[in-house]
């Protein structure tokens, strides 16, 4: 009975004019998206290539000059862009491409997409998230929303319920018809992104677990507007009811919810403004050391402690430079700013996404966009990932320039020169992202959320629709 | 094969079937008549296990519906007054999807077997029921009755809107399954198809069954005097 059913549903959907035009458009548009982000991703890709080599040359091509000199003429950091990002590009439009390494700060990431585009860029990107996370779902509200009405308006229930069918069997019928184009739709998109990732040079880090694992959640998301518009399909009469109820519930799952969770997140846990943060790392390294003043009450402390580690009285007789030593020790206090300025803007962040996870339980959107960022590398996690490592190598290549000062100079010697291959000694920095797994054990609460609603939603459907 | 006993309806204080009691053996053909209200549409419901008894029971094939609601659908079809299809389905597909769904499972020539049988034209069969007639679409419904097996056919003013052709071949069809020993239980206002067709005639009003006859023992005019007296529009009757 569930094949005849799904035959017959099918049969229906495919002789439905609507249904041709509608499945053309979103395969269209599919088709469009992935092109667009192929293209994309390829172009980002070679300037993100190409952008490091050059850097990395300018880097090692710096001729004889003083480390401290370097540390303040200072490289570059690049986030390169993932395989998966052809799919969802999550945040990347607006965390920024690169960041500023240089010494006594830490920069924020910049060069976003965003920036460089004009004020139509509001619109937002034909990108394929769009299609799977708004458009598709649509999709499903178009082909099932009178998948029971119809039923009661054309006046076949009456006859179905008169052969004695389990209705249990009937709705599994109806479920698949739905599910099937929709599955088949899902399956070739993420087909032909792997196939396309796969064949570009240099792809580096694409998988394709990575890729099924994403496929499954959209597969789980369809799943779940499935269930909630079949079910509100069999608990309304009228198929203009179901339809605007349906698109009532596509609106606040997909577009309400989204934005509330982030006005909540940010009123219960708002990050300070630039001007405060920047007046706050200014407040506190006022407060320490500061490598370039050796008169300053703590540069006099450093020094006191130092000859007396020593033994020595006079900083010309210690056996380092003490203004490299000087520096690095600054470089560490700094460090220590930061690292506790950017942990508070990280607790923030994870408070925030305590909230949008809590609030996920209202709409399988939010977990599911979290999810899909968080595999496809686009997310803020990930993000918070590459500033750290950046901030990381910074910080060790801070270490790197100020320990060659100090071991290879005398106090008070500025006219030092490093050797011009000396520069090529410092690795070249080499961002690896979080790995799949723990990438899914990060959001096992997003992923536990899908699941609930999955459990749920079919659970509601067929406990709901035993008397249609 | 179709008995109820006592069966009763009420919504409220209304009662809509009175002590109803009914006996439609295999081969018979019990035309109910009355007017709108009568109670002729709520037996059926009943009967269908679409609507609970508030006290009573229905019978078919001997199992209580009630106690049966899916066992004994599997014994009996249902025309109502309005029979609908899937209007971009095919006669075929119909057939086949209303038999399939029932657990049969039926030959493209099978299915184009019983849709003659039931009287459709064969350049018929393969057409979208969107271009069906009424009259057209009640033979599809003999058709899914005759794809069934069916020991019990329920029929809910099944000629209304039929011209006298249609309705002459319904009533032929009709005959046909009486042959195969169906028992037949038709909820009509049309006292000259009921004649016709019927083996058993009764009359009802206001839920309750108020007159039985044999229908070879009544003529049409009897029928027609009976039928109006019953109704209370005596000054009518000849």
């Amino acid at each position: 009975m569930i094949s005849k059913t799904f035959l017959k549903e099918t049969k229906e959907l495919l002789r439905d004019g609507r249904v041709r035009i509608a499945f053309f458009i979103v395969i269209l548009l599919l088709g469009l998206a992935v092109w667009i982000s192929a293209r994309q991703y390829e172009n980002v890709n070679e300037q993100y290539e190409a952008a490091k080599m050059a850097e990395r040359t300018i880097w090692e091509n710096q001729g004889e000059k003083n480390p401290h000199s370097a540390a303040h003429y200072g490289t570059y950091a690049f986030k390169p862009k993932y395989p998966l990002s052809l799919v969802d590009q999550g945040v990347d439009k607006y965390a920024g491409t690169s960041i500023f390494l240089e010494a006594h700060n830490r920069n924020e990431a910049q060069f976003s997409a965003a920036a460089d585009q004009t004020g139509l860029a509001r619109f937002g990107d034909l990108t394929p998230d769009f299609i799977l996370l708004f458009i598709i779902p649509l999709l499903i509200i178009l082909l099932g929303y009178n998948s029971f009405t119809k039923e009661r308006e054309m006046g076949t229930l009456t006859l179905l319920k008169s052969q004695g069918i389990s209705m249990g069997k009937w709705i599994l019928g109806k479920w698949t018809a739905l599910f099937t184009p929709i599955l088949i739709m899902t399956a070739f998109l993420f087909l032909v992104a792997g196939v396309l990732l796969s064949g570009l040079e240099n792809f580096g880090i694409f998988n394709w677990s990575a890729l099924v694992v994403m496929f499954l959640v959209y597969v789980g998301y369809y799943i779940i507007f499935i269930n909630i518009v079949l079910l509100i399909s069999a608990k309304t009469r009228k198929s203009g009811v179901s339809l605007v109820i349906s698109i009532g519930v596509w609106i606040i799952a997909c577009l309400a919810a989204p934005k509330a969770a982030s006005n909540i997140a940010e009123a219960k846990h708002p990050y300070p403004t630039r001007q405060e943060f920047t007046a706050n790392v200014l407040k506190d390294k006022k407060e320490g050391l500061d490598g370039h003043n050796p008169w300053s009450k703590e540069a006099k402390l450093l020094q006191e402690k130092v000859l007396t580690e020593y033994g020595v009285d006079s900083l010309h007789k210690l056996p380092f430079n003490f203004d490299g030593y000087r520096m690095q020790k600054s470089e560490e206090h700094e460090a220590e700013i930061y690292f506790k300025h950017y942990n508070y803007l990280k607790e923030q962040f994870v408070q925030q996404s305590h909230v949008y996870r809590g609030l996920a339980a209202i709409s399988p959107y939010l977990p599911t966009r979290f999810l899909s960022m968080a595999i496809a590398q686009t997310d803020y996690a990930t993000h918070w990932d590459f500033a750290d490592a950046a901030e990381e190598y910074r910080i060790a290549t801070q270490k790197f320039l100020n320990d060659n000062f100090a071991e290879n100079s005398e106090y008070g010697n500025w006219g030092y020169r490093a050797d011009a291959d000396f520069w090529k000694n410092l690795p070249a920095f080499d961002y690896n992202p979080p790995e799949l797994d723990s990438v899914l054990s990060y959001n096992a609460s997003n992923l536990g959320i899908l699941g609930l609603w999955l459990v749920g939603s079919f659970g509601l459907l067929l406990f709901t629709t035993k008397t249609i | 094969m179709i008995i109820t006993d006592n069966l009763t309806k009420k919504y409220g204080d209304q009662t809509v079937l009175d002590h109803l009691n009914l006996h439609v053996k295999e081969g018979e053909i019990y035309c109910l008549l009355g007017a709108n209200g009568a109670g002729k549409t709520t037996t059926i419901n009943l009967l269908l296990g679409f609507i609970e008894p508030t006290s009573g029971s229905a019978f078919i094939n001997q199992l209580n519906v009630q106690e049966n609601p899916r066992t004994t659908k599997l014994f009996l079809a249902y025309i109502p007054e309005n029979l609908m299809l899937y209007p971009s389905l095919t006669a075929v597909e119909n057939l086949d999807y209303f038999s399939g769904i029932g657990g049969k499972r039926l030959s493209d020539s099978d299915l184009k077997g019983f849709l003659g049988e039931a009287g459709l034209q064969p350049e018929a069969f393969d057409k979208r029921i969107s271009t069906f007639s009424k009259g057209m679409r009640q033979k599809v419904g003999i058709a899914i009755a005759l794809a069934k097996d069916a020991k019990v056919l329920l029929l809910d003013e099944p000629t209304s809107g039929l011209d006298p052709k249609a309705s002459n071949e319904f009533g032929l069809l009709l005959q046909k399954l009486r042959a195969k020993g169906v028992a037949t239980l038709m909820a009509t206002h049309d006292l000259f198809r009921a004649k016709d067709v019927a083996t058993h005639i009764g009359i009802m009003k206001d839920g309750r069954l108020k007159q039985q006859f044999k229908a070879d023992d009544i003529s049409l005019s009897e029928l027609e005097n009976s039928y109006l007296n019953t109704m209370g529009y005596k000054e009518l009757a000849i």
